[in-house]
């Protein structure tokens, strides 16, 4: 049975390579999309409202358009699939103000009202609005990252610490890699699916920051503790093929358990079109896959790669 | 291996599942039409603007003024006052002297159909109107949450007639006197020179009647004149403890603010959207529970089943650490972040199950017994789940620092309106420690319990091959 193992290390550059290849297609798609922050970050405004029935868009576009001259303003429409009544289907109708003016009170009230004398059969209703103070954004996005960041490098050195044994720095500092890999690939999510980067994308990334981690920290504690077993003779190539195999089944069950979690609060939301947890969940479901797929395939193979430079070193060096 | 009595299991899982129970449906008793909440459940659980619709708003001084921490503090009682007003008890409400911003965050009202945003943020952020009137005449008493009566609406003489303004007085402080031996909180009240004349001309007319001091249209305090005050400062004693008299110097300060408030940022989320959403994670939460408890009894069985009583415990006391179950902790607002911690949790709580029960699979392999292989099982297995636990730890107590009302870095970037973010750090915690006491701690008890039952001692309940 303990002989039973599979060739992990051996495939790892095809494993680099698949990281590589979705980092570089993030890339790709982040220059062809840009990436949007939202007004939480950048200050600006936005309304939205909900209506039944059909009305004619370009009119009330520039319905809207006459009441702020000033402002070029941008619009989208969606499907409010919870909102459907007898007066016919619900639809959002959401307006972005442009820059980082805020806007009047007065604009909002009277955009309402003229929405309600011009179409009074739609049922137009304030849904959300929102105003942000740009110097306020800023500061809230900084501070998010400032966050991250001190969370980051304690978790490193409390990894350093932990696991003095298998050469600590290097697991702490790979285990920052995989982290790094997750939280990227979480980003090119959200360029993806063109999705505003909100507080969602800072929930989503704390929780991915936690998840990763554990998962890695949980096949370096198999390393070591093999390591310790098989004593200092065994290459680290097998410790690390042989901890894999023993770990991959709890990762994957484990990744399974959390997925299903997600994927129920993600398809439930779709069907009653909940954007704003939507948006939330679908980034965490590849937060997820990427988090259990790195710390196999990324973390402790290139933690593997560190400690045989260092041995080759040392050797050399005699 | 010391086994674990056997009635330990059936005692843990009962109490788990009693706590599961009373912590989602709380316990109610009813005499009458008056139902009082006796365990807060599910249902009594604080939800954040962004999942039960609501509004948000920044306030700052206009005109670029400075406000001293006082005003500031003064300019944040009025907002207060006018929150217990209308009868909305759940707000949350900060004044960031460092960045001169008061912050304030509430709900919508169960019976409002008619919400104005707009609406409601000017009217908490109007200039406060402090006014003395002769007479204490109201029309409505209201009661506030803690059974406090909030006097509303001026009548007869007290509505006609204004004596004085908040424009006159200077200031107003707390203040003990020593009245024959007796301490007694009083306040001290200034008034600047026209405003001294009008008070003379007043306590003159009034003497040995009421006077009554309004903000806006509730009445805060109704003195009696004892004489006729000339020189501008009066005194307004009566049983004060030395929070009220605080209380009522700094809403009269409000009054004198030199200042109005303006909306720095605002938003607002509208309760269909709210309602909507809270339904949909509830049937989200059925569904994934169902299937993660389903999964983990298929693939690992005896210990599946152990760990899906423990995630029940879990599960349970975040719940009731969120909703305020034992009255010693406040009950606490859940947002969207803090959903979020919560999933992190259980699955970090599923994976040292997981972790545990594999373990004892591959004891079992090896040839172990049962007692054996769960007795190394869940040894070997303990230092992954820990340190694993610990780093999420580390996560969670920086957010709370950052986020939470110690806001650690708030010298650099001020207080935000970050209360979301708080809440993933306060539930990830809660749900770490929770995972602490049932995913690894009444779970091996569990097991270890069960597995000292004869029939529940065949190897294939564990994972293992057939004896």
């Amino acid at each position: 049975m303990s002989d039973k193992k599979l060739d992990f290390f051996g495939k790892r550059k095809i494993f680099f390579g698949i990281s590589i290849g979705l980092i570089v297609i993030g890339i790709i798609f982040n220059f062809i999309f840009g990436i949007n922050l939202d007004i939480q970050f950048t200050g600006g405004s936005m309304i939205s409202y909900t209506y039944n029935g059909s009305v004619n868009e370009s009119e009330l576009k520039s319905l809207v358009q006459e009441i702020t001259p000033d402002n070029q303003v941008s619009f989208t429409i969606s499907k409010n699939l919870a909102g459907n009544n007898d007066k016919g289907d619900g639809y959002y109708f959401t307006v972005q103000f442009p820059g980082t003016d805020q806007i009047d009170t007065e604009v909002q009230s009277t955009i309402l009202q003229t929405l309600e004398e011009k179409y009074p059969d739609n049922n137009f209703e304030l849904s959300e609005f929102t105003s942000v103070d740009p110097t306020m954004g800023t500061k809230f996005f900084v501070k998010c990252l400032t966050a991250v960041a001190i969370a980051c490098i304690l978790m490193v050195l409390y990894v350093t610490l932990r696991f003095k044994k298998i050469g600590g720095m290097s697991a702490g500092v790979m285990g920052l890699v995989a982290l790094l890999h997750d939280m990227v690939i979480v980003y090119f999510v959200f360029v993806i699916f063109r999705m505003d980067i909100d507080s969602n994308f800072i929930a989503v990334i704390l929780m991915i920051l936690g998840y990763s981690l554990n998962d890695t920290i949980v096949i370096y504690d198999r390393i070591r503790e093999n390591k310790a077993k098989m004593g200092p003779k065994a290459s680290l190539e097998d410790v690390y093929n042989l901890s894999m195999t023993q770990c991959i089944r709890r990762t994957i069950f484990t990744s399974i358990t959390t997925l299903a979690a997600i994927t129920s609060v993600y398809v439930v939301c779709l069907v009653y079109n909940i954007e704003s947890i939507q948006s939330f969940a679908l980034p965490m479901m590849f937060g997820v896959i990427s988090g259990c797929y790195s710390s196999i395939y990324v973390a402790t193979p290139l933690w593997v790669i560190w400690q045989l430079r260092k041995k080759e070193k040392a050797s050399s060096k005699k | 291996m010391k086994r674990v009595a056997k009635p330990v299991f059936f005692i843990l899982a009962v109490l788990i599942i009693a706590f599961a129970v009373t912590s989602v449906f709380g316990i109610d008793t009813q005499y009458g039409d008056i139902v009082i909440t006796r365990i807060k459940g599910i249902d009594d659980i604080r939800w954040g603007i962004d999942i039960k619709g609501g509004v948000e708003a920044t306030f700052q001084p206009a005109d670029g003024v400075d406000a001293t921490p006082e005003q500031l503090e003064s300019a944040k009682s009025v907002i207060e006052t006018r929150m217990v007003a209308n009868n909305i008890t759940d707000y949350e409400l900060y004044a960031d002297t460092s960045s001169n911003r008061i912050i304030v965050r509430f709900p919508w009202k169960e019976e409002t159909t008619n919400y104005d945003p707009n609406e409601a943020i000017e009217e908490i952020s109007a200039t406060a109107t402090l006014t003395f009137r002769p007479g204490n005449s109201y029309e409505t008493v209201d009661y506030a949450e803690d059974g406090t009566p909030v006097m509303k609406t001026p009548t007869g003489e007290t509505a006609e007639t204004v004596l004085l303004d908040g424009s006159l007085v200077e200031s107003a402080q707390a203040g003990v006197i020593n009245d024959n031996g007796q301490t007694q909180y009083v306040v001290s009240l200034e008034f600047n020179s026209e405003g001294a004349e009008a008070f003379k001309e007043a306590t003159t007319t009034y003497l040995n009647q009421t006077i009554s001091i309004w903000m806006d249209d509730i009445m805060l305090s109704y003195p009696t004149v004892n004489s006729v005050i000339s020189d501008g400062s009066a005194q307004i004693s009566g049983n004060f403890t030395a929070e009220e008299a605080t209380a009522l110097a700094t809403k009269i300060n409000a009054g004198a603010l030199p200042f109005s408030l303006e909306t720095v940022n605002a938003g607002s989320i509208s309760p269909t959207l709210g309602s909507n959403s809270l339904y949909a994670m509830g049937v989200a939460a059925v569904i994934a529970l169902v299937f993660i408890a389903l999964f983990m009894i298929i693939v690992f069985r005896m210990p599946g089943f152990v760990a899906v009583i423990a995630l029940l415990g879990q599960l349970a006391i975040t719940i009731m650490a969120v909703s305020g179950y034992f009255p010693v902790f406040n009950s606490f607002t859940m947002t969207l972040p803090g959903i979020a911690g919560m999933i992190l949790s259980i699955g970090m709580g599923v994976d040292a199950n997981i972790i545990t029960a594999e373990r004892i699979k591959e004891e079992l392999k090896k040839g172990k017994s049962v007692d054996s292989a769960i007795n190394a099982g869940t040894k070997n297995s303990l230092s992954a789940i820990i340190d694993g636990n610990m780093t999420v730890v580390i996560v969670a107590v920086i957010l709370i620092l950052v986020f939470g009302p110690f806001n650690m870095l708030s010298f650099i970037f001020g207080l935000s309106t970050t209360g979301s973010i708080y809440a993933f750090g306060y539930t990830l915690l809660i749900g770490v420690i929770s995972n602490f006491i049932m995913g690894i701690g009444a779970a091996r008890l569990m097991l270890k319990s069960i597995s000292g039952f004869k029939i529940f001692r065949n190897p294939k309940l564990y994972g293992g091959a057939k004896k």
